[in-house]
């Protein structure tokens, strides 16, 4: 604040909150490049430093009727994201097919696992790292058959310029589907976590089967004959995962707080333990808290978007409302890469730069670029997008920090 | 944009001047004996033409048309439809009733008694309203305010002991068996532009058809799939009426009828019934009151109360002479201090009541005046008992 | 039709899960939730004003959660939560010019635009607002309106937004959908609406005749054997901690002036069961009672808004 006073000229004697609005591009212009003389740091006109992001704050699981929830705040931007889980039953499924069921079965990894069906997330771990082919299938059924169902609403009046009860605008829209495109490329949820299974009893002696315990299942009244020792197991429905984010505050930046919401909230989801009922022809499920199981995430991909300020667009300012401009321009730097732009910054540049990292071994392992995004404009070379996904790592250090404590 | 956003107001504020508003205001508040403007007295409602049965491809069915043109036509539709009470997310209970699995064949005793209560008391959802105002998207707040208000009073008007047949209100009487109910569309029309606020003529001409409601007779016995007598003649009324004989006013009292729901304005100390456009325009609170007559309970029973935006509010304020640039320019000619003095005074008040000059409504209804406005209504002989008799009068057949 | 501007899921469309201690019992093992306060005693309210800078004024309420629901949060035992308590973001952006197309209005034009978010209650909402939404709206509008000073911005509108991030139940989640299967909860909501959008009122800075605030109260039966003991009247109802609730009664209510703006009843009044000298009919106690939790209401919202015109002061 006392650097824009400085600045201006004593002719305009507006308070700095006026000479804000008035001259947006050139009040932040004058906080990031202050004259040589006062030796002051280059810093935004909210106080931070360009590569800085803002105060975040994360909360899980207080919705009750969500199964998974969490709030992200990230300054002003504030995100609420709910993930409430449903059953696709493999019948209501159009295009599927009785061999597509057994092919997931039939490998003999998914085999392994069958027997291990009670503790799913502790197993995949190690399991299915490497395996392409469980990567494919992954992808089949998580991307095919719309498992992941992200929303984003900007209606709730969270801004001046949406008006509730109108069809999501296109930022709604573009940013829904950012959300869901990275869900994908991610691979973030497992589709062994969202799969129910049956398996056909067997009327051996060793049969053991952890669920059927708790089905209470009556051997006798099912018929379906057993030649073979072990049927093979078959999915019998899906978890669908609504996913929706409701951006109750909106002052830049919002795809960061979404995805982080998101992010945290699939942290924070139990899944009900569930199998076939037979009887019933339905999916059962348990309330028991202790048989339910948490997601299994891959990684932690952290996103960290950024906003380049050029001064140059504001030539003619300057030379109005600073001076000795001329002089400054030699050797001062001409654009600036702003971490987390708040609202009032991400109206002065065109260019945004998102880049989503994620680390390897717990944090301990190397950065790995999950998506890289540059658009409107070409002052950003490799060099800063190298430098970005610098900050971008030491960001997840913090965003890892946030979300464990949530 | 413009009738979406008056939609909500108690229809769209005729254009009156602040001087006639004023006027009439004035005449409406006079005490005791207000003056309406079509001469009626404060309970009297206007002149309306009613008939029932009137469209051979429905259960029930009237119309109703006022004496300034606007008509509504109500068309009441019964299907049966299978029982699935699966309609909370964690009621698994209606799957039972569905599918007859065997776990419940086999005798699974306390599922079996637990899924009973939905099924026998019926389900509000069963009854549909559709309103159809011209002029109006179906999703506009007045066609939806309307319906709900409309249903809301018919599905909750649960009677305590209004005889076997009416045990558990219309929702008990939609109940075929465990597995069977029926599925009542009432679909509403209205045949012109409102003139005022539609909800008297509404909720009368719904009464009306609901009341000329027959249900084909049931063959079937216990729960088996239902099966229905073809002969209409010896069709029920959805709500028993007494023998065309006997037209005692003792069994008619006693019998459960379909509420109605009577619009009640207060102007100053008058609480005054079925309102023109006009008379809304300057009312001080706006009530919808539902009533029915259930059998036990002697006299009316109130069901539900809303309230209603008196468009007063939106409507223009007059300027008081001491303020009018125009007037100011003569007083200042005559008296530049005086003048001067009391548009002080009335900017600093602000909201001072000069009498003669209109001021939109503000604020809301002291509780005396609504508990007034309620007390009239279902005071015995009140005008509701004579709504509700004047409409068991109109020919049913 | 799909929804194109969306992510839809599954083209064959989805079911909640079914939990299979219902069908063992005919509520599963749960216990029902049961009223641990005072008749009297209302929950406490959380409420603050400018969480959201964006907007020229808002709030954010929240219920406290009723006893089982805090129990069950303190020690988790089930995926089914007992009850549920009330959360909901309030915002104003105006007063602002009316659009060009917009006919002259002499008064501040008011939308009132209620939403519940997807996850908000134990169905999942859809994205479009339905009847029940559009009706809180209209409630919601004609409360407001009678506060608000309207004359002193012609030609102006007011858009108040409020997004119910979790709504409060209807009923108990073990009883069937049945003879108290009207929206109860609703009745809530609309009242945690009303005091939120008046604090959000005015930390925006529009005149109001007083701070109008909401209040509940409701009829209900505990009787074992269902709707034959005669109601009592309970202020500040949580409909999930009652078995049968006869009737509800939801006001907006401004003390100054002790006016109502609003009044929404529904339900037969006519059989409570009062104090023996208490000759008021029964709609009339439930009014009052209601006149009473909002009372209550309107001293944490007086406390809101004191905070509120404390930060502007500040800040100026």
């Amino acid at each position: 604040m006392a650097s824009a006073t400085a600045n201006a000229p004593p002719s305009l004697s507006l308070p700095p909150s006026q000479f804000a609005r008035l001259q947006p591009h050139a009040y932040l212009l004058a906080h990031l490049s202050p004259p040589p003389a006062s030796n002051q740091p280059s810093i935004r006109a909210n106080g931070r430093a360009p590569s800085q992001f803002r105060v975040t704050s994360a909360n899980a699981g207080s919705l009750t009727h969500t199964n998974g929830s969490a709030v992200v705040r990230i300054g002003d931007t504030a995100a609420v994201c709910g993930v409430r889980a449903e059953i696709l039953h493999t019948d209501d499924i159009a295009s599927w097919s009785v061999s597509e069921s057994s092919t997931a079965a039939s490998t003999a990894k998914h085999q392994h696992l069958a027997d291990l069906s009670d503790h799913p997330t502790k197993e995949n771990k190690d399991v299915d790292q490497d395996s392409d082919a469980a990567d494919d299938e992954d992808r089949a059924h998580v991307q095919g058959l719309n498992l992941l169902v992200p929303n984003l609403s900007l209606s709730t009046g969270c801004a001046p310029g949406f008006t509730p009860g109108a069809p999501p605008s296109a930022l709604a829209q573009s940013l829904s589907h950012q959300i869901l495109s990275l869900l994908h490329s991610t691979r973030l949820v497992r589709a062994d976590d969202l799969r129910i299974w049956y398996q056909p009893p067997n009327l051996g002696p060793e049969d053991i089967e952890p669920h059927n315990e708790d089905e209470q299942m009556d051997v006798d009244a099912d018929q379906s004959g057993s030649a073979e020792n072990r049927q093979p197991r078959e999915i019998k429905a899906f978890w669908v995962l609504y996913i929706d984010v409701m951006i109750i505050s909106l002052a830049g930046n919002p795809f960061d707080a979404a995805w982080a919401s998101v992010l945290a909230a699939l942290r924070d989801t139990k899944l009900p333990k569930a199998w076939w009922d037979v009887d019933n022809e339905m999916v059962l499920c348990s309330d028991d808290l202790t048989q339910a199981y948490g997601l299994s995430l891959r990684g932690l991909p952290v996103a960290s978007s950024f906003c380049v300020f050029e001064a140059d667009a504001a030539a003619g300012w300057r030379a109005v409302v600073i001076p000795d401009a001329g002089e400054q321009k030699k050797g001062s730097q001409s654009r600036w890469i702003l971490a987390d732009p708040d609202g009032y910054e991400e109206g002065l540049g065109q260019e945004r730069a998102c880049v989503v990292v994620d680390k390897d071994n717990d944090g301990k392992g190397k950065t790995v670029i999950v998506k890289m995004e540059k658009h409107g404009g070409w002052t950003v070379d490799s060099a800063d997008l190298r430098q970005l996904v610098d900050i971008s790592a030491k960001r997840w250090d913090d965003m890892k920090r946030i979300l464990d404590q949530c | 944009m413009a009738a979406q956003r008056q939609a909500s107001s108690a229809s769209q504020t005729p254009h009156l001047s602040p001087a006639e508003l004023s006027y009439l205001y004035t005449s409406l508040s006079l005490p005791k004996t207000p003056i309406r403007p079509d001469g009626r007295s404060t309970t009297q409602f206007r002149p309306l033409t009613a008939e029932s049965n009137i469209l051979p491809g429905t259960n029930g069915s009237a119309r109703i048309g006022f004496a300034d043109g606007t008509q509504a036509v109500v068309g009441v539709k019964a299907e049966v439809e299978k029982t699935t009470v699966a309609a909370d997310t964690l009621d698994a209970r209606g799957l039972f009733q569905q599918q007859e699995s065997p776990a419940a064949a086999a005798g699974d005793r306390e599922a079996q008694e637990g899924l009973g209560s939905a099924a026998v008391s019926g389900h509000g959802s069963w009854v549909q309203m559709s309103i159809e105002i011209p002029g109006f998207r179906d999703d506009d707040a007045l066609p939806v305010f309307l319906s709900e208000m409309l249903r809301e009073s018919l599905v909750g008007a649960v009677s305590g002991s209004g005889g076997e047949d009416m045990a558990g209100g219309l929702k008990g009487r939609l109940v075929i068996n465990k597995r069977w109910h029926w599925r009542l569309y009432i679909d509403v029309l209205l045949l012109s532009q409102p003139l005022s606020y539609p909800l008297p003529l509404l909720s009368l001409t719904t009464h009306l058809a609901l009341l000329s409601t027959k249900l084909p007779k049931l063959k079937s016995q216990g729960e088996e799939d239902p099966l229905f007598d073809d002969d209409w003649a010896a069709a029920q009324y959805l709500y028993p009426r007494s023998a065309p004989g006997s037209t005692a006013p003792v069994t008619t009292s006693q019998q459960v009828r379909p509420p109605v729901t009577l619009l009640v304005i207060s102007v100053a100390d008058n609480v005054i019934f079925d309102p023109t456009r006009e008379e809304i325009a300057v009312a001080d609170a706006v009530l919808a009151i539902s009533v029915a007559r259930d059998g036990g309970h002697d006299g009316l029973k109130l069901l539900s109360i809303r309230t209603i935006d008196p468009p007063s509010r939106l409507t223009q304020p007059g300027v008081p002479n001491s303020e009018n640039v125009n007037m100011l320019a003569n007083a200042t000619s005559v008296d530049d201090s005086a003048a001067g003095g009391a548009t002080a005074v009335n900017l600093a008040t602000g909201d001072e009541e000069v009498s003669g000059v209109w001021r939109p409504r503000r604020g809301g209804a002291k509780r005396s005046v609504l508990a007034r406005m309620v007390k009239t209504v279902l005071r015995k002989g009140g005008v509701g008992e004579e709504v509700l008799e004047g409409l068991e009068g109109v020919e049913v057949e | 039709m799909t929804d194109r501007r969306r992510i839809n899921g599954p083209p064959g469309g989805t079911r909640p899960a079914v939990y299979a201690s219902l069908l063992q019992s005919a509520t599963g093992a749960a216990d029902r939730a049961q009223r641990q306060r005072q008749p009297t005693d209302l929950r406490k309210i959380f409420l603050k004003t400018g969480l959201i800078p964006s907007a020229s004024g808002s709030s954010y309420l929240e219920f406290e959660p009723s006893a089982s629901l805090a129990a069950a949060r303190a020690n988790p035992k089930s995926l089914i939560p007992p009850s549920s308590a009330l959360k909901l973001a309030c915002t104003v952006h105006g007063p602002k010019p009316l659009p060009r197309s917009a006919t002259f209005s002499p008064n501040l034009v008011l939308t009132t635009h209620v939403k519940y978010a997807p996850f908000a209650a134990r169905r999942r909402k859809g994205h479009i607002r339905d009847a029940s939404e559009r009706d809180l709206g209209v409630h919601l509008e004609t409360a407001l309106r009678g506060a608000i000073i309207a004359e002193r911005w012609p030609k102006s509108g007011l858009d108040i937004t409020l997004t119910i991030i979790e709504a409060e139940d209807d009923r108990w989640w073990g009883d069937a959908p049945d003879s108290h299967d009207a929206s109860w909860g609703m009745m809530n909501v609309l009242a945690g609406c009303i005091t939120a959008a008046s604090a959000a009122l005015a930390d925006a800075h529009i005149d109001c005749l007083d701070l109008v605030s909401g209040g509940v109260a409701a009829l209900v039966s505990e009787d074992m054997t269902g709707s034959s003991g005669p109601p009592r009247l309970v202020l500040d109802t949580d409909p999930a901690e009652h078995r049968s609730i006869v009737s509800a009664c939801v006001v907006a209510y401004m003390p100054a002036r002790d006016e109502i703006t609003e009044l929404w009843l529904k339900g037969d009044s006519s059989k409570a069961a009062l104090e023996d000298d208490d000759k008021r009919p029964g709609h009339e106690a439930l009014i009052d009672g209601a006149v009473d939790a909002a009372r209550g209401a309107h001293t944490v919202l007086g406390q809101a808004v004191r905070e509120s015109i404390a930060r502007t002061v500040g800040s100026a």
